[in-house]
C-alpha cells in the first residue's frame, strides 16, 4: 500500500516484479540483502548515501528493466550473451549493473561481481612476478581482498562446487580434486602470495562447470574497458606493462569469451576511473578499442540515459522526503527548475549539487 | 640682490581679451583653409568635419585620446578667465567685489530676490483672495540639479562645498511656494537632464528560421574570450557550447551558475534552447562571456521595463576588468621583489 505522500516508492523489493509502471519508483533493498549480495559492488558515493539515510533505495529504470527482461527471457542452453552498458559519465551505469545483479541473485545464480576493473590496472603497490606464469605478474592484495568478498556473496556455491583437478599450490600444499571450491578461496585468502592464482582457478572452475543443469553463473564486471586498455604501472626496468601481463586480467578475459553457456555477461564501459582516456569518450566503441572491441563483439549495447522529467521529479521528492535538501528554496518551484538546469537532469551532478544543498 | 621671479606663485596664464580674440579669428581663418583642402564646403563645415580632417591630417598612434592633435574653438581650449574687475582708477565694477567670492554672493542675492518676488506675489493673491494651493508645478522628473564644478564653470570662480549646499537649498525653498512657476525659466537654467541609460541598448529584432521558431543572437566579451550565442524559443533548457553539452563543458557548477542567471532572472529556465559558440580566455572567462550574450540575445524576447531590471541587475554591462600589465622593476602587476636589506 503506497500512501499518497510516497509516490516515488514502491514496496516492491523483488526485481523480478518490477515492470514498466515502476518506472521512476525508488525500491528499498533490505539491509541484510544488501551485506551479502554486495560486500563491495556498490560505488562509493552510494555507500556514503546508504549510510546518511539508513536504507538502500534503488531507482527503477528502463535500461536495468531491459537488462532484467533479457535475463529473465535468457535461454541457459544458448551460450552466455554480453550486454554492455554505456552512457555519460554519472547517468547511473553502475547503479543498473547492481540492480541486474540483485535480480540475479534473489533468482539465485552465482554472482561474479568485479565492482571495478579499473583498480587492478593502475595503484598496485606490490606487483610479484607470478609463480605460475612467469611472464605475468601477480596483484595479491587487490585477489585477496576480491576472494574474501567472492566469499560473502556466494557462500551456498561455494560448498556445492566440486573442483574437478588438483591443484598444486607450493611443495607441500595442493588441493585435491573432487574438493568444494571453498578450500580454494580459503586457500587463495591464506596464502596471499597464490591469491591471484586462486582467483584463476575459481574462475576456470566456474566456467567449465556452468552447464545448463547446474547453476547460472552471471558475471558483472564494472569498467570492462579496463582490460583491454593500458595500465599505469610498470615494471622494474620502468616500461609499462600490457594489461595481458597480469594473472588477473588475462583470467577475467578468458571469462569474457562467450564460449560457454548457462549464464550472462554484464559490463559496463566507463571513463571515470580509466587511464589515458579522454573525458568526452562514452561509446563502447572509443572506450574498448579495436582489440577490446573485437574480443566483446557480438554484444548488445544498452545506452544508459540521463534522468528523464519523471524521474528527475521522483528523485527530488525522494530527496525532499529525506530532509536532504535544507535549503528554503529547494523547496520552492523555481529552485527545482534551478536544480533541474544546474544538474541538467545527470544523476550525479544532482547528487553533488544536493549535497551541500 | 636681484629678486628671483617666483613663477608658481604668480598664479597660472592669464589671457588677454584681446589674445582670444585673435585666437578666434585664427582659428576660423584655419577651418575655411581646412574645409578646402578637404574639399568640403566652408560655409557648412562643422566641428565633427574639423575633427574628421585632423585625424586624417595628423594620423597619431598615441592610445591617450587627450594627448592626440585637437582643433578646436579657443573657448572650449583657453579656460575661462575673469576680465578685470576693476577700472582706471582702481574701483571695482561690481559692488560686491569686497566679499571675495563676487560672483557666488550676486547669484545668491539675484536668486533671493525672486524668492522675494515669488511670496510678493503670493501676498498680492491673497489679498485678492485668488489664492489658491494647486497651481502648476515645475516638472522635476528627468532632470538633476547642476553639479559644484559645473557651478563653478558658470561663475568662473572656485566655491566651497557648503557655499554650493547653501545655493541649492534655496533653489529647494523656491520650490517649496506653491507659485514657483513664475521663475520657472529661471530655476531650469541650473537643472541638468539625466540621460535615460535603457535607451542606448539597441535591441535586434526577433528573426524567425524556417519552423517559424523565433530565435535572436547576441555577442559578449570578457577578458579575452568572445562568445556568441543563439536563443532559440519553444526549447526545453538545452544548452549547447561549441558542440558540446554544457554540463560536459564547464565542469565545474561556478560556470554554469553563470549560464543560468540571465534565464533564472527573466523566469524563463525551460523555455529556451541556445547554442553558442566561444574562444579565447579561460574558463570563467569563458563564462562570463556566455552570460552577457546571452543576456544581450535575450532583449530581443522580453519588455521595457525588463530591459531596465536586467540593466540594474548588471546582466548587460561589459565587465571592463583585464589582466593589468606587469611594471618593469617589479615581478608582476603589483607584486615587487623580495626586498633584502642588503
Amino acid at each position: 500500500m503506497e500512501s499518497p505522500r510516497a509516490v516515488f516508492r514502491t514496496s516492491e523489493w523483488d526485481p523480478a516484479n518490477h515492470g514498466d509502471q515502476h518506472v521512476g519508483q525508488f525500491y528499498t533493498i533490505p539491509p541484510s540483502q544488501v551485506k551479502t549480495v554486495f560486500p563491495h559492488g556498490l560505488p562509493h558515493r552510494f555507500q556514503q548515501q546508504i549510510k546518511t539515510f539508513n536504507e538502500a533505495c534503488v531507482m527503477v529504470r528502463k535500461p536495468a528493466l531491459e537488462l532484467i527482461g533479457y535475463l529473465k527471457k535468457a535461454d541457459p542452453a544458448h551460450p552466455s550473451v554480453r550486454y554492455v552498458l554505456y552512457g555519460e559519465r554519472g547517468t547511473g551505469k553502475s547503479l543498473s549493473l547492481c540492480h541486474a545483479l540483485h535480480h540475479c541473485s534473489l533468482q539465485d545464480w552465482l554472482i561474479l561481481h568485479i565492482p571495478d576493473a579499473h583498480l587492478w590496472v593502475k595503484n598496485c603497490k606490490e606487483l610479484m612476478p607470478s609463480s605460475y606464469h612467469r611472464a605475468r605478474f601477480d596483484q595479491p592484495i587487490e585477489s585477496s581482498v576480491w576472494l574474501k568478498n567472492f566469499r560473502v556473496t556466494n557462500e551456498r556455491f561455494l560448498k556445492q562446487i566440486k573442483t574437478s583437478q588438483k591443484y598444486v599450490w607450493s611443495k607441500r600444499e595442493f588441493t585435491d580434486e573432487g574438493r568444494p571450491l571453498g578450500e580454494i578461496v580459503d586457500q587463495g585468502v591464506a596464502r596471499v602470495k597464490n591469491a591471484s592464482d586462486a582467483v584463476g582457478v575459481v574462475l576456470k572452475e566456474l566456467k567449465a562447470q556452468a552447464r545448463p543443469g547446474s547453476y547460472r553463473l552471471v558475471v558483472g564486471v564494472d569498467g570492462v574497458n579496463a582490460l583491454w586498455g593500458q595500465t599505469t604501472l610498470r615494471k622494474e626496468d620502468r616500461s609499462l606493462i600490457d594489461p595481458s601481463e597480469l594473472t588477473l586480467v588475462h583470467n577475467l578475459r578468458k571469462m569474457m569469451k562467450n564460449d560457454w553457456c548457462g549464464g550472462a555477461v554484464i559490463a559496463t564501459v566507463t571513463q571515470t576511473g580509466s587511464v589515458f582516456t579522454p573525458s568526452s569518450a562514452y561509446l563502447p566503441q572509443e572506450l574498448l578499442g579495436k582489440e577490446g572491441f573485437d574480443a566483446l563483439d557480438p554484444f548488445l549495447p544498452v545506452s544508459v540515459p540521463a534522468y528523464s522529467e519523471k524521474e528527475f521529479e521522483s528523485c527530488y521528492q525522494y530527496y525532499r522526503d529525506r530532509r536532504w535538501i535544507q535549503h528554503h528554496r529547494g523547496h520552492t518551484e523555481e529552485g527545482k527548475k534551478e536544480l533541474l538546469f544546474l544538474s541538467s537532469s545527470n544523476p550525479a551532478a544532482l547528487e553533488r549539487i544536493c549535497a551541500f544543498l | 640682490m636681484l629678486q628671483r621671479k617666483n613663477i608658481a606663485a604668480a598664479g597660472p596664464e592669464k589671457y588677454t581679451q584681446e589674445f582670444i580674440k585673435k585666437q578666434i579669428e585664427e582659428f576660423n581663418i584655419g577651418k575655411r583653409h581646412l574645409a578646402n583642402m578637404m574639399g568640403e564646403d566652408p560655409e557648412t563645415f562643422t566641428q565633427e568635419g574639423i575633427d574628421r580632417a585632423i585625424a586624417y591630417l595628423f594620423p597619431s598612434g598615441l592610445f591617450e585620446k587627450r594627448a592626440r592633435p585637437v582643433m578646436k574653438h579657443p573657448d572650449e581650449i583657453f579656460p575661462k578667465q575673469r576680465a578685470v574687475q576693476w577700472g582706471e582708477d582702481g574701483r571695482p565694477f561690481h559692488f560686491l567685489f569686497y566679499t571675495g567670492k563676487q560672483s557666488y554672493y550676486s547669484l545668491m542675492h539675484d536668486t533671493f530676490g525672486k524668492f522675494l518676488d515669488i511670496q510678493k506675489y503670493q501676498d498680492h493673491m491673497r489679498a485678492e483672495g485668488l489664492f489658491s494651493q494647486d497651481t502648476k508645478q515645475v516638472n522635476l522628473i528627468g532632470s538633476r540639479w547642476m553639479i559644484k564644478e559645473e557651478l563653478e564653470e558658470i561663475l568662473v570662480q572656485p566655491i566651497s562645498d557648503h557655499d554650493y549646499v547653501r545655493f541649492i537649498q534655496l533653489l529647494e525653498r523656491i520650490l517649496a511656494l506653491p507659485y514657483c512657476s513664475r521663475e520657472e525659466e529661471y530655476i531650469q537654467r541650473f537643472r541638468r537632464t539625466l540621460e535615460v541609460q535603457s535607451k542606448k541598448q539597441k535591441i535586434e529584432p526577433l528573426q524567425y528560421d524556417e519552423n517559424k521558431v523565433a530565435f535572436s543572437t547576441g555577442e559578449g566579451r570578457r577578458k579575452t574570450a568572445t562568445a556568441t550565442a543563439t536563443v532559440r524559443d519553444n526549447g526545453s533548457g538545452k544548452i549547447t557550447v561549441n558542440g558540446v553539452d554544457y554540463l560536459h563543458y564547464f565542469p565545474v557548477l561556478q560556470d554554469r551558475e553563470q549560464l543560468m542567471f540571465p534565464f533564472q532572472f527573466l523566469d524563463r529556465l525551460g523555455k529556451h534552447d541556445m547554442e553558442c559558440k566561444v574562444t579565447g580566455g579561460g574558463r570563467s572567462a569563458q563564462a562570463g562571456a556566455i552570460r552577457l550574450a546571452t543576456a544581450r540575445a535575450l532583449l530581443s524576447f522580453v519588455t521595457e521595463n525588463e530591459v531596465e531590471s536586467m540593466r540594474q541587475a548588471g546582466l548587460l554591462t561589459p565587465d571592463p576588468r583585464v589582466k593589468e600589465r606587469q611594471k618593469p622593476g617589479q615581478e608582476g602587476a603589483r607584486r615587487k621583489f623580495t626586498w633584502n636589506k642588503r
